[in-house]
């Protein structure tokens, strides 16, 4: 049976092609790593649910979009309908860094009117002997654009659980504030469904709670 | 547009009367009347049927000209054209189906009803209770009326599959008919029929999936009725259907209005020329014709066949991407029913205890589960073969397109086919108002299932379109005037 979530939050990876966006995705959602994987087209789909408090489940829907120069124009079209994304570069690929910058105004003049919490993710963590971009200099450039700054590892499983959770909780405390509202015929955050019935009192607690805020 | 509301039209008028049914008159066409909401105006209008039938062509048509070259705006007009022109296909002996539900469940035709309502009339003239009778009367008619347009709305997304279904599809569509009547539901008009023009495809699936949500969280919190239920939108969107369907609108839409631009500054004999080309491309994707009485249900055991098929139709799109995820939802689907055949004769044979049969219901819930992840790899495919259209430079014959459409539909009819002899097989010992329905929902969901391949291959229509301009352009001086004008130099030229 389905499990039933508050609210589905729309997510877009974006960064350079190779710094591994659909890899960190996978393991995300299907909790393993392709060591082998081909070139996104255009644009994949992925969706999880995760509980960011006891009970409070949001749905994930993850749009992975080709880094590709030649699908550029088609991701474009994309990030409208996203509340949040993950911005990827690779930390041994100082290039991918370098174009952070890019990625952020594109996207940010794709979104209007609506706003989108990004959070930047510094990819491949476990090839640290191979680093080419300082932890602090990611931090920098993060802070500068007020974003979070965290690393990861696809391949071994690092901090990938705690990216898009933390994500998610940031959008989710917007939500929650009213800095973000749900829209007609904006994709962005959908609200959820919640039983008529409630089984436990502690269900009952927690949507009381829930209203008094 | 009207082209195939004519079409429609013929269709329901050539249309000769069930024997079943000789109280109705053949001129009228029951599908157009009946997919009216319900009004005092009805019974009147039935008398004069054919007479009647402009004023809803107009309408639409209006609809149609109206999104002439807006930009957005003129996104969910299109729509209607395509949605209409599913209809025209599907719908093709509508009015058999219609006459035959009609009389099965007792139900007076239009002209039936009018012509009762002018005798009660009559009648009341010389009571002193006329005006009772004549208000009796008009409900009647507006109940009834009511009763075809939801009817009308289950049979338009039924279509030929499951007039291949027989008597036990019109059982089923009677029943439907009732529950519907009874629930008073108007919301499931919206969601089974595509009859609801304004909405695009992936918003009729979307409701659709979030009611289904909403019926299961509803059942899981009264958890009552332990029984495995299959809901199709729900698992159409998990195999991420709703999520390609909408990437795929949105870049129909843009591909849509970046071939109205380009037209647009075109005149004369280029513009000539240009809609000329056009409309070829046009042409093939309402050619498509697909039957399922061709569907043979002896060939194909394991896929294979589908899987060939598939890949040669990509071979000559000349465009690199395999369809994986198909051919494995269709195997997987193919090796489920022989699983649950082999179950079958087991127990023919007198093993019973050696395994435990499949009950009906979870033939009907992998049957219904198996459609749905063959629908949404299907508009997986259509989705991820637009993009490569789109930014590559290889060019798409869209005959080959309508082909990829006739083998996607046949396999899902064939697939619906041989989950229902499984269910059949199942459910030997099952009483008919247990088994009949879950058949029938198999092939409503089949039928549906082909409608929304069929939709979505519409929607490549203006991709097809601009990426013929584009090739177009790359041979003329055109190319880049015409699209840096746009602000689309990103296109690989």
């Amino acid at each position: 049976m389905e499990a039933i979530w508050l609210y589905q939050f729309r997510l877009i990876v974006i960064g350079d092609s190779t710094v591994g966006k659909s890899c960190l995705i996978r393991r995300f959602t299907e909790g393993r790593f392709a060591q082998v994987s081909d070139p996104t087209v255009g644009v994949d789909f992925f969706s999880r649910l995760v509980e960011i408090e006891p009970g409070k489940r949001i749905k994930l829907q993850i749009w992975d979009t080709a880094g590709q120069e030649r699908f550029r124009s088609i991701t474009r079209a994309y990030y409208r309908n996203s509340v949040g994304g993950l911005l990827l570069f690779d930390i041994t690929n100082r290039r991918s860094f370098q174009n952070v910058h890019d990625w952020l105004e594109e996207a940010r003049s794709h979104v209007q009117p609506h706003s989108i919490v990004f959070l930047l993710v510094g990819h491949k963590c476990d090839l640290e002997a191979q680093r080419q971009v300082s932890r602090q200099e990611a931090e920098k450039l993060a802070g500068a654009y007020g974003m979070r700054y965290v690393e990861t590892s696809a391949r071994d499983a690092i901090n990938v659980e705690h990216a898009f959770t933390e994500l998610t909780r940031d959008i989710f405390a917007l939500v929650r504030s009213g800095d973000i509202t749900i829209q007609e015929g904006w994709e962005g955050v959908k609200s959820g469904f919640v039983p008529n019935v409630v089984h436990s009192s502690e269900e009952v607690t927690k949507s009381d709670r829930r209203c008094l805020c | 547009m009207s082209d195939s509301e004519s079409t429609a039209a013929d269709g329901s008028e050539a249309a000769t009367p069930s024997p079943a049914a000789p109280d109705v008159a053949p001129d009228v066409a029951p599908t157009r009347k009946a997919r009216r909401r319900p009004d005092a105006a009805a019974p009147a209008e039935a008398e004069g049927a054919p007479t009647a039938e402009p004023p809803a062509q107009t309408s639409s048509e209006s609809t149609v000209s109206q999104g002439g070259w807006g930009y957005w705006g003129s996104w969910g007009k299109s729509i209607l054209s395509t949605a209409t022109a599913t209809v025209a296909t599907v719908g093709q002996g509508l009015t058999q189906v219609i006459e035959k539900a009609e009389t099965s469940l007792g139900i007076p035709s239009p002209t039936e009803l009018s012509a009762q309502v002018e005798e009660e009339e009559q009648q009341g003239d010389d009571s002193s209770k006329t005006d009772t009778l004549a208000a009796d009367g008009s409900s009647t008619v507006g109940s009834a009326m009511g009763m075809l347009s939801s009817l009308s709305s289950v049979v338009q997304s039924t279509g030929k599959t499951v007039l291949s279904g027989g008597l036990d599809a019109l059982e089923f569509i009677g029943k439907k008919t009732m529950d519907v009547i009874a629930e008073g539901d108007p919301g499931f008009k919206k969601t089974k029929g595509l009859m609801n023009r304004n909405a695009t495809l992936s918003q009729v699936l979307r409701e659709a999936k979030e009611r289904e949500e909403l019926q299961s969280a509803e059942k899981e919190s009264s958890d009552c009725e332990k029984r495995v239920v299959a809901h199709y939108g729900m698992l159409f969107d998990e195999f991420q259907g709703l999520s390609h369907l909408e990437a795929l609108e949105i870049l129909s839409r843009e591909s849509e209005s970046k071939v109205k631009s380009v037209l647009m500054t075109l005149s004369g004999n280029e513009l000539v020329e240009l809609r000329d080309e056009l409309d070829q491309i046009k042409d093939s994707f309402s050619l498509v014709e697909f039957d399922d009485e061709d569907v043979d249900e002896s060939k194909d055991e394991d896929g294979t066949e589908f899987e060939k098929e598939v890949t040669e139709a990509l071979e000559q799109l000349s465009v690199s991407f395999t369809a994986d995820k198909l051919s494995t939802a269709c195997k997987t689907a193919c090796s489920q029913i022989n699983d649950m055949s082999q179950t079958d004769k087991k127990e023919d044979e007198g093993e019973e205890e050696a395994r435990k049969p499949v009950s009906v219901e979870e033939v009907h819930a992998a049957a219904i589960r198996s459609l749905a992840e063959l629908t949404a790899r299907s508009i997986e495919l259509f989705h991820k073969l637009s993009e490569l259209i789109l930014f590559s430079s290889s060019s798409a014959d869209p005959s080959v397109l309508s082909q990829l459409v006739v083998v996607l539909c046949k396999e899902v009819s064939l697939l619906s086919k041989k989950f229902t002899t499984c269910l059949a097989a199942a459910g030997l010992n099952e009483k008919g108002d247990i088994l009949n329905p879950l058949i029938t929902g198999v092939f409503l969901e089949a039928s549906n299932s082909a409608s929304y391949i069929q939709d979505a291959f519409q929607l490549l229509m203006p991709i097809l379109e601009i990426s013929h301009i584009q090739k177009r352009a790359e041979s003329t001086q055109h190319k880049l005037i015409l699209f840096d004008s746009m602000g689309e130099g990103k296109f690989n030229c």
